[in-house]
């Protein structure tokens, strides 16, 4: 079946991923048992912090479960779970780099110099950015912090909020219309 | 290690028997009818290219299934890239880009009288965009279920999946011309063929890459 012949963990490893795709829950908690060690020192490598590859561990298996038809039988599991633990670090880079830009982007927005400068006006504006958000309806304002805040993606907002994916976007951008209304 | 109980109820409530994917290679066949479809459509919507008595029906017939097959194994290529962990090093994708690439510049020339059959300079214009314009919309119906079965995968590099299936989808539609043109010149191969070709791989690349997108949010 490919992969030439693994050692006795991989191959222990191909046994609880075949029970995994059968649909047995013990052979997720053997899988867990078995990868997430190594997963998490990767990902602390990948991250440089622990905290934070904590949360990636658990969202990578949660991916390897939503991709597990993707697993070839046969085929050794380790690099298949640590590609999709790469996609995971890289997928939060790309999270976390664009909340910097929506801080950036409020922060220019109420004047981030002039705050610096001023911590009493910082206060105010800071207060200002609050009395916005809760300004914009509920269902927007959730979806807005949600994406923007933190970090999460338009298909997981819709999948928590249980809404259509087009709906979850269009709730994330007028509320930031709406936010930005507010600040001006 | 024991998996935090909020995951582990979270992959119990929604676990269930999943049947996995076949390998690429066994997928990518999935392509043959339609590949086959497109080399006799081809040239029974237009007409057999009328050298055919001299280079001879197996030579013509024979290099465009060859570069069908060519086309396919590039599509099962980009079917592996699609699969976490089985995804191509860079000189790998590098080497079959520029292999699908020469095989449609060569096969042409190789399946024609010679390397130089040209069309009358007063109609090569026409002749090239008819060429471009037949072969780039043959490579669609190739293009759309090369994306639909990499898509069913989780390609983690959507662009280098999207280029490979698009190569190879343009090579399967440009194999249904080998049956009609029958021009070999440099000039007339490069833009009409090879050119629809590379728009064929360019659009592989947005529609995976907006598809990946689209489904990240």
């Amino acid at each position: 079946m490919g992969g030439g012949n693994p050692d006795p963990a991989e191959r222990e490893l191909i046994a609880l991923m075949r029970d995994y795709l059968a649909g047995r829950i013990e052979a997720f908690d053997g899988l867990y048992a078995a990868l997430a060690a190594r997963l998490r020192a990767y990902l602390i490598s990948l991250c440089r912090d622990a905290s934070v590859a904590d949360d990636l561990l658990q969202e990578t298996f949660l991916q390897m479960h939503r991709s597990r038809r993707t697993y070839q039988p046969g085929r050794p599991v380790a690099p298949w779970v640590f590609a999709i633990a790469r996609h995971v670090f890289l997928m939060h880079r790309r999270g976390t780099a664009r909340r910097v830009r929506f801080l950036e982007r409020v922060a220019a927005a109420v004047g981030a110099d002039e705050v610096m400068r001023d911590d009493r006006r910082a206060l105010a504006d800071v207060d200002a950015v609050r009395r916005a958000l809760r300004a914009v309806p509920a269902d927007q304002r959730r979806a807005l912090v949600l994406h923007h805040v933190e970090g999460w993606s338009f298909a997981e907002i819709a999948g928590r909020l249980g809404i259509r994916l087009n709906a979850a976007k269009t709730r994330a951008f007028r509320g930031m219309r709406r936010m930005r209304e507010q600040l001006k | 290690m024991r998996a935090p109980n909020e995951l582990r109820d979270l992959i119990a409530r929604d676990l269930a028997p999943a049947r996995p994917l076949a390998p690429p290679a066994l997928r990518a066949l999935a392509l043959v009818p339609v590949a086959a479809a497109i080399v006799v459509l081809i040239p029974a919507l237009n007409e057999l290219r009328p050298d055919l008595p001299s280079v001879g029906v197996v030579r013509a017939l024979g290099f465009a299934v060859l570069q069908a097959i060519a086309g396919v194994a590039i599509v099962a290529a980009a079917l592996r890239e699609s699969v976490p962990g089985r995804q191509w090093r860079v000189g790998h994708v590098v080497a079959l880009v520029a292999g699908g690439l020469l095989t449609a510049v060569l096969l042409p020339g190789l399946a024609a009288q010679a390397f130089d059959v040209a069309p009358r300079p007063a109609g090569a214009v026409a002749v090239g965009v008819a060429c471009f314009r037949t072969s780039a919309l043959a490579a669609l119906p190739a293009l759309a279920a090369s994306a639909m079965l990499s898509a069913r995968a989780f390609p983690l590099r959507p662009a280098v999946a999207g280029a490979l299936y698009g190569l190879g989808a343009g090579l399967i539609a440009d194999a249904g011309l080998r049956l009609w043109c029958e021009f070999s010149a440099p000039a007339h191969v490069l833009l009409a063929h090879v050119g629809a070709v590379v728009v064929s791989m360019l659009l592989g690349t947005i529609v995976s890459v907006v598809y990946a997108s689209f489904m990240k949010g």
